[in-house]
This record gives structure tokens, C-alpha cells and sequence, in this order.
């Protein structure tokens, strides 16, 4: 099992999961970037990526091609469950390629937050999940792509410290196909609501 | 009964309580220009319009000005830049229709009232809402009425806005608001000028004798507030307002109608919010202080110096919001209290056109509370109460037959929203007393309960 969600995983990532790249900027974009994420983006997100509110993700620390690519996704409409649709179609509807580059750097350089301890016996079982998956419904282990300590590989995203609300709405939407991925569809496919509200517990305690 | 008291009857009841009633129907807060102009759906920033949300809160402290629309942009030889300008103007329109029926007919002096108003439009609104440029935005409204037939200009709040990265990534959001309502520039639901009901008829009964701050002003005063919010929780407001009037040119004089604001009136307010998951609560505190050379009618020659009414109106109101994806709840309450000292009406003379009062102070309390439900924001219900109390004053209440302003009863609504821009509602207000009692308040026979109104009403913008 392991080997083959590695191989999926490898494969995808040759395919072009990772092919966006967060380029390097110039001092005016990155000055003109930073003014934006403070001012605009930081009314929910946070002035340095670090949102309050739990329907807004923590964007501190993420990778930055994979911030680039959401980025992306969001401003061609492809990345459409209901708040990505409501929230942030309008918001990246106008972002030029130059500025994603620099809003993504911005965000992967701040310090990421430093989570919350959840309710014990749910974050617990969300380990489990986490680190091994569930075998007889075929969902992999999460730590294989996300990493160990959910900081991230490749460019696969930081999950460690995210909102549990926002990480339980996103497996819902990779499960109905609103947010369309196919990776991450296979992933959820078999997870039950309750499994998913564990590892979103977990996945908010972590540091 | 002598020949004032009967000419003050029928004068409140065929001047004032259609201009209270008028008075205490706000106008709408929620723009489709700012969907527009932001690229975000209604629902960023409403429950269900035109209840703000925490980040409609946000966003109108931040002055409007958040948006993803190409700009005309000038910018120097040094490349700072000198203009930021929207390629169109956040423009909206908004119309109502309604139609209102009382459970017994308004009495007529000459013959029958008709039962059952159609008002079509009641009103047709044109708004500007957005940014003008980089931190200054507007919310500017001229409305059609069909009561009084002509265009006027409606509720506004031009802002000045900035926003400041504390240490430990605390924000303040500080700015200026230049206003035409005191509490328009407010960012919750529960103050008078954006508080619920949110639309009532036009001839309805409205809520009887009413504080000043709750809408005696608008558009009658301009204000210059500046407020500052602290870590999108901790919130305070500072503001003057003095006269200015529509329709006629300064420097205003004793022929100006209604009453002329001596010197400034100190505006305040104080709020806390805190949030949590989807859950929103708020306490504050708001009130200002009003001194008010009444109109005592044309041809009096009355001077705008010496002694005038002072009114002192201090607020609490709360608030809390659950925000669900599929269910939407919120309750909303105030209580206004306020504290009248007279004067110059005390000293009216006795053949003023206004109710003299017999006492030199009074007291007057307004409660109102109510909670709303919402189906993934197309069902909807609100239900709620309101009650106004205040002392017994033999003058000033001369048209009711109990000599009180009280006023209570309750108001219901069914809201249905096909479209997060159209809303279709049905509204019954229920009372329980009217102007000092529940029967036999006018002493021509007429119980409370009849003024009881079913509202319908279409309200579109776009
Ligand atoms: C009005 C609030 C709001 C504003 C302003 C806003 N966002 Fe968002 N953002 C959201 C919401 C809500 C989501 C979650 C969407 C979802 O659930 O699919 C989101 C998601 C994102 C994501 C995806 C994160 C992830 O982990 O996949 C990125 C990246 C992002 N926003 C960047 C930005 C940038 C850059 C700006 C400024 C140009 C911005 N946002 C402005 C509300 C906002
Ligand atoms: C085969 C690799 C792989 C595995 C295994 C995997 N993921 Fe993912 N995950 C991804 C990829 C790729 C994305 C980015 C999707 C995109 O580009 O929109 C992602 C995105 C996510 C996101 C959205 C992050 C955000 O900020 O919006 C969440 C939440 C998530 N994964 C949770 C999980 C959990 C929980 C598991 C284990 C049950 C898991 N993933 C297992 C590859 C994987």
C-alpha cells in the first residue's frame, strides 16, 4: 500500500502536481505585495498569515508553490467549493502572475502558528489516522505526502496548526468533488465525517 | 376639553405619527456594488443582508475600500501614486414594494380611511458604496419616497480609514466618519440607524414616541466621528454633530422647521466583540447629548439662543451571531435611555403648535429585542419586542388619554431570500399598547391592538 501511494505520489509530482513555481520577485513587486497582503488579504487572513477566524486559513509558513497554485486556481475558477467561490474568486480575480510569485514568498516566510491543543482522545485517534491511514477502506497513511509532522513535502501543503474547521471543509470538498483534485478525492474518498474530525483535531495541535 | 388639547390630537395624530412612523423606517445597508467591487459574494459580509457579519464589520470600518477591480491609476515621476480610481463607479440600485394593511382602518376626519396601501415603489434607492480612493470610500444614498414624492438624500457616511500592524500581529483599524446619522456609521446591527426591522410600512403605526438618537436626526445633522478598533474586538468612537439641515440655506434661523442643534452634540460609543469558531458576541455602550432649540411653529420669531432642550441618551446593546453553513442565528437587543430636560419647550408659548410639556424633566426608555433564524439564507424568520416606557407628562402626552408615551408589542417576520439580492417578507407587528394605553389611547375609542399592521413587502437591489 505504502509503496503505491509513494509511487502515485511520485508520479504525480512528475505530472505537474508541483509544476507551478513561486518565482523570485523584484524589490517593487515584493514592497507592492506585501502592502497587499497586509492590507487586503490580511482582513482575513491575518497581516502575516495568520488568520483568527476559523474559516479563513492560516496561510503562515505554507509552501509557496502551493500557495502560488491555489492562487492560481482560484483566479481560473478551477478551485470551486463555496467559499473559495464567495471568498476568493473576486479577491485573486485580478492578481497578476508577478504578484501571486511574491504574495506566496510572503506567506511561506512568515512564522507558521504555533497550534492548539484539541480534545485529547479525538486528537489521538486523528494520530492514528494520520500516520497510518485506514487500511480496510483503502485510505493511506496522510504523513506519507504531508510529511511526519505535517510541515509538508515537496509540494505537497503544510497541514500542521491549520484550523480544524477549515481542514474538515476541505475534506469534504475533495470527498463531493467541489474542490476538485483527484489525488486528494482518493484520499478522502473513505473517510467518514467523524474520522475527518479527528484528524482535523489532530492536524490543529500540531506545531 | 379645551380647544389646544383637541388641536393637538388631531395634530399628532395626522403630522407626528406619520412623520414618527416615517422617522423610524431605516433605510437599507447592503450594496451590491460591494460584491461588485470586492469580487465576494453577499454572504462575506451578511448574514442575510443587511445584517453585517464580522468581516462586513471589518470591511466598513476599513472604509469600504477593499477591492479587486482594475484601477485608473496616476502615478509620479517618483512613482508614488497619485490616483487609484475604480474603472466604474460602485453604483447600486434599490426598490421596494409593499403593501400594508391595519387590522382596523386609520380614523378620518372626513370620511373613511381606505384599508390596504399598496406603495409602489415605497421606495427606489441609488447608491454609490465603495471606495473613492486608497483608504477614503462612501456610502452615499439618495432616495425616491413615494410618501413624500421627491428625491432626497438618504443615509451617509464618507470615511477616512487606515489600518496599523501592532507588535505580537495586533491590529487597529482607525479612521473618520463624516455622517448624516447618529449611529449610521455604527457597525453593528443593534444601533437605531441599521437596527432591525429593517423595512416597515411607511403609514404604519410606527413605535410611538421615540429618544433622540434613535433617528430623530438623520439627515438632518452632519457629524465627524473618529473611531479606532482595536484587534478587530475592542471598539470606541468619538463624535460631534451639528445641524444641517435639507432644503433650505444656512445660516439657519428661526424660520428653519424642526429643531435646530445648539452648538455641537458629543457622539460616543464603546463595544467589545469577541469571536469564536463561528460564533460572534458583542456589549456595548453608545449615547450622545442634544440640545435642541425646538420649533414651536411658523411666525413665532423665536431667537436660536437662551435656554434649550437638553437630551441625554445613553445605550447598551448586545448582540450575538452563530454563522453555520446550513443554519444562520442571531439575537440583537438595545435599550436607550433617555433623560430630557426642557427648557425651552417648557416655556413655549401657549399657542406653540407643539405639545407643551408640564414637566420641566421626563425620562423616556426604549427596549427592543429580537432573535433571526436562517435556513441556509433563503428561509428566514425574526421575531422580537419592543417597548417604550417614560414618565407621565400631562403636556407633553396631551393627545394620548393616558398621559404617557407608552408603546409596546411585537413584531414577526418571514423572510424569503431566492437570491442572496431579493427578499420577500411578510411582517406582522402586533400591539399591545399605543401611545399611553391599550384602550381607548386617542379618547375617541380606538385600541391599541388596531393599529396592529400586516406588512408585505418585495426588496430588491442589484
Ligand atoms: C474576505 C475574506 C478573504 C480575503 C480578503 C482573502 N481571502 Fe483568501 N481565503 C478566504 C477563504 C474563506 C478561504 C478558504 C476557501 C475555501 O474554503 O476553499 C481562503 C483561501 C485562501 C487560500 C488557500 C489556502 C490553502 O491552504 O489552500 C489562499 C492561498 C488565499 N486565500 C490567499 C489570499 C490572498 C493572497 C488574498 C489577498 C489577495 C486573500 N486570500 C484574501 C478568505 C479571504
Ligand atoms: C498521495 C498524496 C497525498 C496523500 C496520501 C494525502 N494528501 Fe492531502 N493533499 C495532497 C495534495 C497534492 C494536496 C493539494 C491539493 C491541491 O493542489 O489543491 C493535498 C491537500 C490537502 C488538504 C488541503 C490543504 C489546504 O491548505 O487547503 C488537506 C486538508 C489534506 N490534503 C489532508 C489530507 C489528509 C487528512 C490526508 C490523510 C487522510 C491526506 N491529505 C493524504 C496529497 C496527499
Amino acid at each position: 500500500m505504502r509503496q503505491l501511494v509513494l509511487a502515485v505520489c511520485s508520479l504525480l509530482c512528475a505530472l505537474g502536481v508541483g509544476a507551478t513555481r513561486a518565482d523570485d520577485v523584484d524589490a517593487f513587486t515584493k514592497e507592492h505585495a506585501a502592502r497587499i497582503a497586509v492590507g487586503t488579504c490580511g482582513i482575513c487572513h491575518g497581516p502575516a498569515g495568520v488568520s483568527k477566524q476559523p474559516k479563513y486559513p492560516l496561510l503562515a509558513g505554507q509552501n509557496a508553490n502551493y500557495l502560488a497554485a491555489q492562487l492560481k486556481a482560484f483566479r481560473s475558477q478551477t478551485r470551486g467549493d463555496a467559499d473559495a467561490i464567495g471568498y476568493m474568486w473576486g479577491m485573486s480575480a485580478t492578481l497578476e502572475d508577478g504578484t501571486i510569485d511574491a504574495l506566496s514568498q510572503y506567506y511561506a516566510g512568515q512564522a507558521a502558528g504555533t497550534g492548539r491543543a484539541g480534545d485529547s482522545a479525538l486528537v489521538a485517534r486523528g494520530r492514528e489516522i494520520y500516520q497510518k491511514g485506514i487500511e480496510d477502506v483503502g485510505v493511506p497513511s496522510c504523513a506519507t505526502c504531508h510529511g511526519p509532522d505535517a510541515h509538508g513535502l515537496a509540494d505537497f501543503p503544510r497541514l500542521a496548526g491549520q484550523h480544524a474547521q477549515y481542514v474538515l471543509k476541505q475534506l469534504g470538498s475533495f470527498q463531493n468533488n467541489m474542490r476538485n483534485v483527484a489525488v486528494m478525492h482518493g484520499v478522502a474518498q473513505g473517510l467518514k465525517v467523524d474520522e475527518m474530525r479527528a484528524v482535523a483535531a489532530y492536524l490543529e495541535a500540531q506545531p | 376639553m379645551n380647544s389646544y388639547r383637541a388641536r393637538a390630537r388631531q395634530l399628532s395624530r395626522f403630522v407626528l405619527l406619520p412623520l414618527l412612523a416615517g422617522l423610524a423606517a431605516p433605510a437599507a445597508l447592503a450594496v451590491p456594488s460591494f460584491a461588485r467591487q470586492t469580487g465576494m459574494a453577499c454572504e462575506a459580509c451578511h448574514t442575510v443582508w443587511p445584517e453585517l457579519t464580522h468581516f462586513g464589520r471589518v470591511f466598513k470600518a476599513n472604509g469600504y475600500v477593499l477591492d479587486n477591480l482594475k484601477q485608473v491609476r496616476g502615478v509620479t515621476a517618483q512613482k508614488e501614486e497619485i490616483l487609484s480610481l475604480s474603472n466604474l463607479p460602485p453604483l447600486s440600485i434599490m426598490v421596494q414594494a409593499s403593501f400594508t394593511q391595519y387590522a382596523t382602518a386609520q380614523p378620518d376626519v372626513t370620511g373613511r380611511t381606505q384599508n390596504g396601501t399598496v406603495a409602489f415603489p415605497q421606495q427606489v434607492g441609488l447608491f454609490y458604496a465603495g471606495k473613492i480612493a486608497p483608504h477614503v470610500g462612501a456610502f452615499l444614498q439618495l432616495t425616491y419616497g413615494y410618501d413624500s414624492g421627491s428625491i432626497g438624500i438618504d443615509n451617509t457616511d464618507i470615511r477616512f480609514a487606515d489600518l496599523k500592524v501592532l507588535p505580537g500581529e495586533q491590529t487597529l483599524t482607525y479612521g473618520l466618519s463624516l455622517n448624516n446619522n447618529p449611529t449610521v456609521q455604527d457597525i453593528w446591527n443593534t444601533t437605531p440607524a441599521f437596527g432591525f426591522p429593517y423595512a416597515t410600512s411607511k403609514i404604519g403605526s410606527g413605535f410611538g414616541a421615540a429618544s433622540k438618537i434613535d433617528g430623530a436626526f438623520a439627515q438632518s445633522v452632519a457629524g465627524l466621528t473618529a473611531y479606532a478598533f482595536w484587534n478587530e474586538s475592542l471598539y470606541g468612537e468619538l463624535g460631534m454633530y451639528r445641524s444641517a439641515k435639507q432644503g433650505t440655506a444656512g445660516p439657519l434661523s428661526s424660520t428653519t422647521t424642526g429643531g435646530v442643534l445648539a452648538g455641537t452634540a458629543p457622539y460616543w460609543r464603546l463595544a467589545y466583540e469577541h469571536n469564536w469558531g463561528r460564533n460572534t458576541i458583542e456589549g456595548g455602550l453608545y449615547g450622545a447629548t442634544f440640545k435642541e432649540f425646538p420649533d414651536f411653529g411658523a411666525g413665532f420669531g423665536q431667537e436660536l439662543t437662551g435656554p434649550s432642550d437638553r437630551y441625554q441618551d445613553v445605550a447598551e446593546d448586545v448582540q450575538y451571531q452563530y454563522v453555520g453553513d446550513q443554519h444562520l442565528f442571531s439575537v440583537l437587543g438595545t435599550r436607550i435611555h433617555e433623560k430630557q430636560t426642557l427648557n425651552a419647550s417648557i416655556n413655549a408659548p401657549a399657542t406653540a403648535t407643539v405639545p407643551i410639556p408640564a414637566n420641566l424633566e421626563n425620562d423616556l426608555t426604549t427596549v427592543r429585542a429580537y432573535g433571526t433564524y436562517y435556513y441556509r439564507r433563503k428561509i428566514g424568520a425574526t421575531a422580537g419586542f419592543f417597548r417604550t416606557t417614560g414618565s407621565s407628562d400631562a403636556g407633553l402626552y396631551a393627545a394620548n388619554s393616558t398621559p404617557k408615551p407608552d408603546t409596546s408589542g411585537w413584531i414577526a417576520e418571514i423572510n424569503y431570500v431566492p437570491w442572496l439580492n431579493t427578499k420577500f417578507s411578510v411582517q406582522y407587528t402586533a400591539y399591545s399598547k399605543y401611545n399611553g394605553a391599550s384602550d381607548n389611547y386617542d379618547g375617541s375609542g380606538r385600541k391599541a391592538g388596531d393599529n396592529n399592521t400586516l406588512y408585505i413587502l418585495a426588496w430588491l437591489s442589484y
